[in-house]
Parts: structure tokens; sequence; C-alpha cells
């Protein structure tokens, strides 16, 4: 899309000429220090809170108002505490695999829509940008569990892998039916793709979130909801860290920063997983049966592409509180009946469910339920 | 291509090299696969300097996702391999480089004849142009006409490979 302005252009634009890779490397700390860092510590302390509220506890409450500051003092505390490598483990693994998993993570931040207007990179290949960059978290939870030199810590890490690359598959054959929908990888068009102005006539015209195009994305959008929690490892597939039988798992020999690193990670990967749902199937930043672009009066490039950040962060903050909730009703699955439920059950209903989309669009000629419900069967 | 750019791509090659060195001389295995990591990494950075972006994403997804992986997987579940050092690379030289040479020299002459054929790489502009133009789509449409009896042959291959990994993971 020719309208989406990127970071680097925009900071280029603005501040006025310079080299664009070094925009580029301006705009990547912005997004790791503006969204990723303070998400990854309001997520501690949203954890802690949801955590206590469901347990009945009052949670933390000492440090500033609600003790929202906990996660300052955390922060603080974790750079405090001795950095500690275990005898006979292997210090130079040790030290790049945190660095592995907060790449993986942090890297996906650059094509996510955040707003029409707000998007790192609208790359080409955007999807599978996020695919691939985000497999660069497991050879750092499989090298970080083997240089602790401990046994829990490798099974951890054996399980982490074992996992992530399992779960992989569905998570790709659930984004195949918006590929086949959308006809493009790009993030910014598919959400493009989602908003809700049925009038238009055409092929390309909105046809409302990708959820509810067919029956069968309907199921495929759960589908990538449970395998994105498998990928994140997080309950009820913790199974990496399973503390009643792996201390910690991979984590277990990590002290400070090392250890801050890889829950920041984990909570990125959550964010990043809550904000693929969001922009594959929920509409990204559009707002439901209403298109603020067609409103009659133009609104302010800013205020436009600020609506659409608050709409883009309330459906991604629900998911993860979504996550967390999970987290305090569901038991954890056995090894056993995780790859089971991966191989036998979540694999072949995506390919159902890719073939059954490729079915639909043959049949009603690429149209939504939505578009054979407002604009009528007819062409 | 600017300075800055080029000084990038400079990086990513000293670093596909000197990692893709160091898995074939280092004595320890499990280092030497973290090393090949890189080199796939580089390797796809630089497909990404020549507009490939889809084959640099289905690079890291396999190479870095997959095969790196279950090298890993391997060398870990092997107990004796990490605890190893192999150290006999120096006792043979005179064999591999020769068979080397005998393979690399074809492919390297082959490949310099083609780049003087494609002549000069065309403006900056162009370049840009290029890299920004969607090519996956061409990649599936030329999969999926031209070339898709190779395609139905490979799904047919990767199709055996699965069913005989289940057979012989089957329980006895």
């Amino acid at each position: 899309m020719a309208e989406t302005a990127y970071f680097a252009h925009s900071l280029q634009t603005w501040l006025g000429g310079g080299p664009l890779w070094i925009w580029g490397a301006v705009s990547a700390v912005v997004v790791i220090f503006g969204l990723a860092l303070p998400f990854g510590g309001l997520a501690t302390y949203a954890e802690r809170k949801i955590a206590a509220d469901i347990q009945d506890r009052v949670g933390p409450n000492r440090v500033g108002p609600f003790g929202i500051l906990q996660f300052l003092a955390d922060a603080v505390k974790m750079l405090a505490k001795e950095d500690f490598i275990p005898r006979g483990g292997d210090h130079f693994l040790f030290n790049i695999a945190p660095v592995f998993v907060v790449v993986g993570a942090c890297a996906t931040f650059a094509v996510l829509p955040l707003s029409k207007y707000l998007l790192g990179a609208d790359l080409n290949i955007g999807v599978l940008y996020v695919l691939a960059i985000s497999t660069l978290v497991s050879p750092g939870l499989l090298l970080g569990s083997w240089a602790s030199e401990n046994k829990w810590s490798l099974l951890g890490g054996l399980r982490a892998a074992a996992q992530i690359v399992s779960y992989e598959i569905p998570v790709a054959l659930c984004i195949l039916p918006i590929i086949l929908i959308s006809g493009t990888l790009q993030i910014g068009t598919i959400v493009e793709l989602q908003g809700w102005n049925l009038a238009l006539e055409g092929a390309k015209s909105p046809h409302f979130w990708n959820l509810f195009h067919n029956p069968f994305t309907l199921v495929s959008g759960f589908i990538l909801f449970i395998a994105g929690l498998a990928e994140t490892n997080r309950i009820p597939f913790d199974l990496p860290e399973a503390e009643s039988e792996l201390v910690s798992g991979f984590n277990t020999e990590f002290s400070g920063m090392r250890f801050g690193l890889f829950a920041l990670g984990e909570f990125c990967e959550v964010f990043v997983m809550c904000a693929m749902v969001t922009a594959l199937y929920l509409g990204g930043w559009h707002i439901p049966f209403l298109d603020i672009e067609s409103f009659g009066v133009t609104l302010p490039t800013l205020l436009v592409a600020l609506i659409q950040l608050t709409m883009f962060m309330i459906k991604t903050l629900l998911l993860v509180f979504v996550v967390m909730w999970l987290r305090w009703t569901l038991p954890r699955l056995r090894v056993d009946q995780l790859m089971s439920l991966c191989w036998k059950g979540l694999v072949p209903i995506c390919l159902f469910n890719v073939l059954g989309t490729a079915v639909w669009l043959w049949v009603f000629h690429g149209r939504s339920l939505a578009q054979l419900i407002f604009q009528g069967g007819g062409h | 291509m600017s300075s800055g750019s080029q000084a990038i791509l400079f990086a990513f090659q000293l670093m596909t090299l000197m990692s893709a060195v160091l898995v074939a001389f280092h004595p320890n295995i499990l280092y030497a696969s973290v090393a090949l990591l890189f080199t796939f990494l580089g390797v796809a950075c630089m497909f990404i300097f020549i507009g490939a972006d889809f084959l640099a994403g289905a690079q890291v997804i396999v190479y870095v996702g997959g095969i790196t992986i279950l090298i890993l997987f391997a060398i870990m579940l092997t107990q004796w391999m990490y605890k190893a050092t192999l150290r006999d690379v120096r006792t043979k030289i005179l064999l591999p480089v020769v068979a080397c040479g005998l393979l690399v020299t074809p492919i390297l002459l082959k490949t310099t004849r083609l780049i003087a054929d494609l002549g000069p790489l065309g403006t900056a502009e162009t370049m840009t142009a290029f890299s920004f133009s969607p090519k996956t789509q061409v990649i599936g449409q030329a999969l999926l006409t031209s070339y898709v009896l190779p395609f139905e042959a490979v799904t047919i291959l990767l199709l055996g490979a699965l069913v005989g990994a289940v057979w012989l993971a089957r329980p006895q």
C-alpha cells in the first residue's frame, strides 16, 4: 500500500535528511524502548494483579498507587542481583541464549500494524517475516538450557524446542486461509481488507473481519490462538517450565537480568501472538461496523492514527487478558497429550480449514459471509 | 545502493564467511552448529539485499527454524557427541581440497558467466523498486504453471519421507 508511512521514512522526512539506515536503527530503538520494554514490564504487573484477583488475593500493592510501579522495582532488583553462571556451564552459549530469545521476540514488532499510519515496515512478506524471525526463539531456549549444565534445564529446553517446532505447523496452516482470502502476505493490506464498507463493490472491497469470513476461518482463528499459546509456552502448554516437574525448566539456572530477558522475551511473544491474531482475524485497527475514513468528514491523520492505535491495543490487550485468565483456569497438559493434540487434533482440522476456505472462495467468487448477506448473492 | 547499506551488506557477508569457516574448523560440534545458524542467517540477509525477500523468509524458516534445531537436538540427545573434540582435520588435507576444487570450480565458472551475461544491476531507483515489488505471487504462479511437474514430484517425495518417518517411529 502506497499511503502507509514507514517509521524510518517518516523520521527521515520530519527530522530532515540523513541516511535511511540510521533512522531505521533509531526506529528499532524507539519500538523496543517505547513498546516492547514497557509492555513487558506492565505485563508482569498485570499478570500478578489478575492472578491475585482470580485467587482472591491482593497482589502487589506497596510500590506506587495500586502497586503499579512494582515492575520498576523488580527491574532494579534484577539489575542488582548476582550475575551467576553455573560451574561447568558453557559461558559463551549461556550469555548468547537470552539474546536470541529477545531478538526473536522484539524483531517481530517491526511489522505489527498498530495503525494504518504507524507501521514499522509493511513488508511484502510480512506474515512470513513474523513466522521466520520468531523461529530464532527456539535455538535460544535450546542453547540456554544446554549451557546451564543442569538436567532439568536441558529437559525443559528440549521440550520447548520440540513444542515450538511442532506447533509452528498449525500456526502456519491457520495463517494460510487468510493469505488465500487476501491474496497477499502484506499485513497492512490484510488488515485493510477487513474494514466495514460493504457498499463498495468489487473483489477487493472490504469484507469485514476474517474471523467471520466463512465458517472455516471461524474455526482456524480459534486454532491460531490455541497454537499461539503453545508456541509462547503459556499455560496450559507451559511444559518447558513445568515448575512441579522441572524446577523452572530452561531458565532454572538464569539469574538477574538474564532471567529478566527470558521473561521479557516471553511477554513480548505473547503480545506479538495476540497482535497477530488481532491483525489477521479480528480486523486489526478497524472499529466494528464503522469505517472512520469514509465518514463524510476527513479527520486529521494523527487523530485517525490514534483512534486506530487505541482500537488495535484494545483488541490485543483483551486477548492478552484471556491468555492470563487461562493460566489460572486450565491445568497443564502432559507431553504425550501435547503432541497428540497438535498432530492428531489441530493439524488435520487446519488442513480441512485450508481446503474448506479454498472451496468457499471458489464457490462464492471470493465473497465473505457479510458480503453475501448485505450485498446479496448476485453480481 | 548507498554506502550505508553497502557497509551493512559487507558486515553480513563477513559474518557469513567467518561463521562458515568456524563451521568447518571448530573442534566442538555444538559450536560448529551454532556457527552454522549464523551462516544461514547471513545468507538470508544477503537474499534480502538482492531483493529476494520470500527466499530470505523461507531460508530462515527452513534452515534456522528447522534444520539447525534438528542438528542441535541430535547433538544434545547423543551424549558423547558434545563432549568429543574433533581434531583430525589437519591430517587429511590433499583429498578434500582436490575433491572440493573439482566440485566448486565448475559452479564458480558457471555463476561468473551467468553474472556476466546479466550485465549491470541497474540504478538505485530500479533496484529499490524491484526490492519492494511483490515476488511471492510470481513465484507461486511459476510453481503452479511452468514448474508444476517438478513441484508435484517434490511433494510426492516429501510425502514419502513423511510416511517413512512415521513408519520408522511407530510403536513396535
